[in-house]
């Protein structure tokens, strides 16, 4: 371990040593009686405006006294809201490859960081992902410090604790855990600590990297950590007794345990009236359902069970497609696979030609389809509203994607008998899976009575006073009309 | 008297089913399961009183719950009870054989299943290979233990409840519940055979046995329990009255009644076959209820054996089972007739006879309680000498 010397050309040369890259920047400048001192920093990273006025300025302007007393005195001269007295190289190359700025005099074996970061980061902005008609706008943005902020904003409470550690031998990534004391479960809040400090990893570019290190189910298609940009749900899951982990460089905020009911909830039920919101919720469970068996129910009613359609529908869909090359099973996966890769043009395409390529993938694949008689006209009505409504609840996508797929498959192979199996597996799997103790389909299986008041039906606001049972939280009363005083 | 206190090696945790789950279990999955064949068999050996023949099975299938419940409510768990006062090679050899009656008693519900799946789910006459995917899941519920079979039993009000009631109201305007009348049209002896030959449907004794291992009575639970098993007799009765009502004699034709009684419905003609959609949903139930005894038997082979990885046991046991369908489909009648003919007093000694022995023999008022310890595999309470 390499402690600083009380010269400054090695201090010098041992940080640049420490740190050879090219953009380390150092600052020189002399105190008021010609004592040498420097600034390190990575360029790009710090406000150098700042730097200059609160920490080079000052010091040009003091004599800088001999022995112990000049620590104290770079100290004091310096008013930086944020500094470390720090007397060791590692520390002094994290602080600098952190963003911050050191300073190092010479006579003095202690190094000073001062927390003068200015990252490149966006504004907070609405999060694109999680979109409200009403409520708040803010979004978590990239860097943690401000998410952590945007957190802190919302519950002023000395309960909340926002641990930071550090994660990745060459990222160094810093990761907050979130929750509040006396509220939280202790269980999850131990899992979660000791599964972070078991992660082991080279980078942790994004917050996905976390949830699938502790995840407890590594090769499932369900998530078992659920995500959020927005910090008022974060605030509102933490307030329910969950944790939540913030990472550096992530937008995307992970709160445990999950339920999977949680995937058809959205902020702003809280924000409209209760029956709206039960209203909205059931629309997107149904919208799901109709996402993932449309296809399949379709290729099964063309190829196994007729009867499942009226008479005048079914002749209507023969006559449609009776001149169609393909059997309803392959045409419904080629629509289902040009709808993929459509939806997958559709992120990475540039904008410029985003325009111009949605009206191919419209016109000339649906239409120019339909019309040569590659694909017939209902098989591109259930794919489109089946996308349309996998779209309903955009935190299932992936998911839904990929379950969509499975049942046409079974659909298309097996038939309805196929599909059914499929759909009791799912069912069943889901039934026996567990998110850090908590069962991934609670409050419906195992029951929680109290729980199903803001499950998919949602009571008003009053009729919530309790936390949820299934999260475990000791402290279990947050809502309470304070009696009149007399 | 022996005080065995040591658990099997193998009993894993989460097998808790409360209950209210157990309460769901009786009310609606039990009587799920009678629900294909039973209502034409009945009506071809009972006719009219097919009710009364249905109200005896039940009442001995009760019987098995009674005692079972009351040797849950004064003593815990059978199995652990057996192990602790007679030994674990006793508890083993009775496992060993549990598991070929639980075996045995799978036969019935897999075949029912099988041809309702081609009658149901195809226009066609599909190939023996359309049924292979239950056995994969059959083979995966099996490997996950008994974890899921409360919480299953918790969405059985959304795949049971309102499919099968939506069901019967379909039907029930083309039914004449005349036809039901006198009540009492046989000598009561031609009901109490036929509730003799079908037996086998009556047996839920058997199930519940090894699943009262994972359940722990609390105070009040029977007065949840008793009025379930009561709702479950009432449903079923209903859908059997509703069925006659409905088919009459002619019943004894139509098999698989869970996907026949609703097809009159005057509005399937406009708006399709949507009442199978009910019954593919209620199958979802069908098929949790007909994996359970291939579950139960896995459970109890492990116990048996002391083998805690259940995968390989499961495996092996669909494939056998893959086997044995593949030959014996052909043989449905024969298999039929003899699990009718004399199989009905091996169901009554394993289902109903067996529970009462054990509430006679171990359950006792006085004495320590034999529950499933997860965290020391041993029996909570000692028995008094």
């Amino acid at each position: 371990m390499e402690t600083l010397s009380l010269s400054l050309t090695d201090n010098r040369k041992a940080v640049k040593k420490r740190l050879p890259a090219e953009d380390i920047l150092t600052f020189s400048f002399e105190s008021l009686d010609g004592v040498e001192c420097v600034l390190v920093y990575a360029d790009g990273m710090v406000n150098k405006h700042l730097l200059g006025e609160l920490v080079a300025r000052p010091l040009q302007a003091v004599a800088l006294p001999d022995g112990e007393s000049r620590k104290d005195v770079v100290a004091t001269t310096c008013r930086f809201p944020e500094i470390k007295e720090l007397t060791r190289l590692d520390e002094c190359e994290k602080e600098v490859l952190d963003g911050n700025a050191l300073l190092l005099v010479d006579g003095i074996s202690t190094a000073f960081s001062f927390g003068a970061k200015l990252l490149p980061v966006r504004s907070v902005t609405e999060p694109p992902t999680d979109v409200a008609v009403k409520g708040p706008r803010e979004g978590f943005i990239e860097d943690v410090k401000t998410n952590m902020a945007l957190v802190r904003k919302r519950l002023k409470s000395p309960d909340l604790r926002l641990q930071v550690s550090r994660i990745g031998r060459r990222s160094d990534t810093a990761v907050c855990l979130c929750y509040l004391e006396g509220i939280v479960n202790e269980d999850v809040k131990k899992t979660v600590e000791e599964r972070l400090q078991k992660v082991d990893v080279d980078i942790l570019p994004d917050s996905s990297y976390v949830a699938a290190l502790i995840s407890e189910r590594k090769h499932s298609v369900f998530r078992s950590v659920g995500t959020t940009e927005r910090p008022d749900v974060f605030a509102a899951k933490l307030a329910e007794g969950r944790v939540g982990v913030l990472v550096d460089g992530s937008p995307i905020a992970l709160t445990l345990p999950f339920a999977q009911v949680e995937d058809f909830q959205s902020n702003e039920d809280y924000y409209v009236s209760p029956f709206m919101a039960t209203i909205f919720r059931l629309l997107r469970l149904f919208s799901v359902m109709i996402a993932l068996l449309a296809p399949a129910l379709y290729v099964c009613s063309q190829l196994f069970k007729i009867q499942l359609l009226p008479l005048a529908l079914t002749l209507t869909i023969a006559k449609s497609a009776k001149d169609i090359p393909l059997s309803p099973s392959m045409e419904m996966f080629l629509v289902l696979f040009v709808l993929e890769v459509l939806k997958e043009a559709s992120i990475r395409m540039p904008k410029y030609v985003g325009m111009s390529l949605s009206v191919v993938g419209a016109l000339v694949l649906g239409e120019a389809a339909v019309s040569a008689g590659f694909l017939s006209t209902p098989a591109i009505i259930v794919v489109a509203f089946s996308g349309i409504c996998l779209y309903a609840v955009p935190n299932f996508v992936e998911t839904g994607s990929i379950l969509r797929w499975i049942f046409l498959i079974v659909a298309g192979s097996i038939g309805p008998f196929g599909l059914t199996v499929c759909v009791a597996l799912v069912l069943y799997y889901m039934l026996t899976a567990d998110s850090f103790g908590m069962p991934l389909l609670a409050p419906f299986a195992p029951i929680t009575p109290s729980d199903l008041k803001d499950a998919l039906v949602k009571y008003e606001l009053l009729s919530l006073s309790k936390r949820p049972k299934i999260y475990g939280s000791k402290n279990r009363t947050r809502l309470s009309l304070k009696e009149k005083k007399q | 008297m022996k005080n065995s206190h040591t658990m099997s090696a193998t009993n894993t945790k989460n097998t808790q089913i409360n209950a209210r789950q157990l309460s769901f279990f009786c009310a609606l999955v039990l009587p799920v399961g009678k629900l294909l064949e039973l209502p034409s068999l009945l009506t071809s050996y009972a006719g009219g009183d097919l009710l009364i023949a249905a109200l005896l099975g039940s009442a001995v299938e009760f019987l098995a719950f009674l005692a079972l419940v009351l040797f849950a409510k004064r003593r815990g768990a059978p199995i652990e009870a057996l192990e602790a006062r007679c030994g674990k090679p006793t508890a083993r050899i009775f496992l060993g054989v549990y598991t070929l009656f639980l075996l045995a008693f799978s036969v019935l519900p897999l075949f029912d299943l099988e041809r309702f799946s081609h009658a149901a789910f195809s226009d066609t006459s599909p190939t023996f290979f359309t049924f292979t995917p239950f056995l994969v899941l059959a083979g995966f519920i099996c490997a996950k233990g008994l974890k899921g079979v409360g919480r299953s039993a918790d969405l059985t009000p959304i795949l049971c409840l309102f499919p099968l009631l939506l069901l019967i109201a379909m039907s029930v305007g083309q039914a004449d519940f005349s036809r039901l009348l006198p009540v009492v049209e046989k000598p009561i002896s031609v009901s109490a055979k036929a509730a003799w030959k079908t037996l086998p449907y009556f047996s839920s004794g058997g199930l519940l046995l090894p699943l009262m291992s994972g359940y722990s009575y609390e105070k009040g639970d029977e007065k949840k329990l008793f009025p379930a098993f009561f709702a479950g007799i009432l449903l079923l009765l209903l859908f059997l009255a509703t069925f006659f009502a409905t088919f009459g004699l002619l019943g004894e034709t139509e098999h698989f009644a869970l996907m026949k009684i609703g097809q009159y419905f005057p509005a399937l003609r406009f708006i399709g076959r949507v009442d199978l959609l009910l019954v593919y949903l209620v199958t979802v139930a069908l098929f949790y209820y007909t994996a359970l005894p291939l579950q139960l038997s896995v459970e109890c082979f492990c116990r048996c054996f002391s083998i805690k990885n259940k995968v390989i046991p499961s495996a092996a046991l669909c494939v056998g089972l893959y086997f044995a369908l593949l030959f014996l489909n052909k043989y449905n009648n024969a298999i039929h007739a003899f699990f009718f003919s004399w199989l009905p007093p091996v169901f009554l000694i394993f289902s109903t006879l067996l529970p009462i022995a054990f509430l006679l023999l171990f359950g006792k008022k006085d004495g320590g309680r034999y529950e499933m310890n997860e965290k020391t595999n041993n029996h909570k309470g000692d028995e008094k000498a």
